[in-house]
């Protein structure tokens, strides 16, 4: 099977510091493969390479066999790839249903200015979909800051997937919540992302050890370790640096 | 976006109604008024102008006078000076400023939050410093006087000094622009604006073009504010450097401020409600400033989201 994300030797400088040394990765179509890694691991970094936030300083990555290095974060969502943040990124101003319709809208060509947006309708339908794939439908009239955390991180990504991303990067979707809260997300998240190609960057192991399919150790930017989680689990060197056994 | 909280009727009936009393207006009251009633009508449309920029698009602009400035000029130097025609000169009011905006607009949208708004003062101060000095082309402050004849315009004849047909020239111009405006931002295009408003980032990585949305929404205000830049030329039948000066932006924000931002409606109320109290206050205190400050700062304190904010939260 062809790969659907691959990285190329890339490496990440920010001034003097090497933030991420010659990583190379490659995920298959399908597979949840999480990146773990202490932190300054370089996981975020690249996560903002993949998705154009930062340009890299060497390598290159290829999303379905196309370059994709160095594009701008809004052409490479359109190639199929959205992500969450670590720190909960949404519209906070707007309600649940319009932070949901407004992504929706945007695998649009065309914004008309003389039309009403309540007459697309087809964004509209697709917007109930994916309100009743996150089960925020109850709370669509709910502006988004006044959900709970939990719930945010949830909309966060039901935004991503409302892009209709072929591969979703999900940032320490966990970060902040109680084990309880936590893993009430890895439930929901289990049924709404079936069959999603998925990266996930997470410091939860249970949640890492529950989901993944593929787990790949980073260490100071470098692929240290790479196996499905019961490897992972035995391999020495990772115990060293990271699982702390 | 699903639409609970708009109430289309409402609008219609509470629209029609000030239409109206707009249209019936200059049967009832004097010339003097109507003079004020239009310079309201104009700083309404450059209060609305400044909303779409600011209130939707979230970005504070203190370059609206450059365009507004330049609005009132491209009627004036075309008129008096090369022999154009009220019409034309009306359209370049339009397109000159849309173009200035465009250039501001290219490079300062690429800038966010602060930096914007310093971008945008300092071409705002450019202008204004161009327009008092280059005294040849814009008079300075003492501006150019622009000379109306009356207009054929198939059997009507229009007359710009007379103060009424100024006046529905006016209310006719704003109106449409209101309602344009109004259309905008219940747009497709003008929820990415709103998108934008809420989080840059995120509109950025579900895939909109920013940059190019911010530039949009910058070039539609900046004609829109030289749509009353002209309207203003017309009124006064002159233009000034005075015009291109940034603390005519600083009127927009006020009254948008005061009146509630990203409502279009809260910068017409917030307009009116000013204006009213400058026009009435100069007779008893001097410095309007001072009250005007008050006002902002009891508004920013007290009802942060200005009178429409207040008035919705009070309905409940």
């Amino acid at each position: 099977m062809e790969p659907i994300l691959t990285l190329n030797n890339v490496s990440k400088f920010f001034g003097g510091l090497l933030a991420v040394r010659g990583a190379n990765l490659t995920v298959q179509p399908g597979e949840l493969r999480a990146l773990i890694g202490p932190n300054g691991a370089g996981k975020t970094t690249l996560l903002n390479l993949i998705t154009g936030i930062y340009p890299v300083s060497g390598g290159q990555i290829f999303f379905k066999n196309q370059e994709i290095s160095n594009l701008s974060p809004n052409v490479i969502s359109h190639k199929g790839i959205a992500r969450t943040m670590q720190i909960t990124s949404l519209f906070s101003g707007l309600t649940v249903y319009e932070n949901i319709w407004v992504t929706v809208q945007s695998r649009k060509k065309f914004f008309n200015p003389f039309m009403k947006a309540a007459s697309l309708k087809d964004v509209e339908e697709k917007t109930e979909r994916f309100l009743e794939l996150t089960g925020l439908k109850d709370k669509g009239q709910l502006i988004a800051s006044e959900l709970s955390y939990g719930d945010q991180r949830l909309l966060e990504i039901g935004v991503a997937l409302s892009t209709e991303p072929e591969l979703l990067l999900l940032d320490e979707p966990t970060a902040g919540l109680s084990t309880h809260e936590s893993m009430s997300l890895v439930k929901k998240m289990r049924t709404m992302l079936t069959g999603q190609t998925i990266v996930l960057v997470e410091h939860d192991m249970n949640v890492v050890m529950e989901l993944a399919d593929k787990i790949s150790v980073l260490h100071y930017g470098e692929v240290l370790a790479e196996g499905n989680p019961e490897e992972i689990r035995k391999n020495e060197e990772v115990k060293k640096v990271y699982l702390g056994h | 976006m699903s639409s609970p909280h708009q109430k289309p009727t409402g609008f219609l009936i509470g629209f029609s109604v000030i239409l109206v009393v707009l249209v019936l207006i200059p049967f009832f009251v004097d010339l003097f008024y109507m003079t004020f009633l239009t310079e309201v009508l104009v700083w309404v449309l450059f209060a609305v102008s400044f909303d779409l920029i600011f209130g939707y698009t979230g970005l504070l602009s203190f370059g609206q006078a450059l365009f507004f400035g330049i609005g009132a000029y491209s009627m004036a130097i075309p008129i008096s000076k090369l022999g154009i025609g009220p019409i034309p000169s009306f359209f370049l009011a339009i397109l000159v400023p849309m173009a200035f905006a465009g250039f501001v607009g290219y490079f300062s949208v690429r800038l966010s939050g602060i930096h914007f708004v310093i971008i945008t003062l300092i071409f705002a101060l450019i202008g204004s410093t161009l327009g008092e000095t280059w005294t040849s082309l814009t008079g300075g402050a003492d501006g150019l006087t622009i000379p109306f004849t009356p207009l054929s315009v198939g059997p009507l004849t229009i007359d710009l000094t007379n103060i009424n047909t100024n006046y529905y020239l006016v209310l006719i111009v704003v109106t449409v622009c209101y309602l344009l405006l109004r259309r905008l931002v219940h747009s497709p295009l003008g929820k990415v604006f709103i998108a934008i408003r809420e989080n840059e980032d995120r509109a950025r990585l579900i895939g909109y073009n920013v940059k190019r949305y911010k530039l949009l929404a910058f070039v539609i205000a900046g004609a829109l504010s030289g749509v009353a830049g002209g309207l203003y030329g017309i009124t006064l039948k002159y233009a000034s450097a005075n015009f291109l000066h940034w603390g005519v932006s600083g009127h927009a924000v006020v009254y948008t401020i005061v009146g509630g931002m990203g409502t279009l409606l809260g910068p017409v109320i917030g307009t009116g409600i000013i204006m009213i109290l400058e026009h009435y206050l100069v007779n008893f205190l001097q410095g309007t400033d001072l009250v005007i400050g008050i006002v902002l700062v009891f508004m920013v304190l007290v009802a942060p989201k200005g009178l429409v904010g207040l008035l919705k939260r009070n309905s409940g």
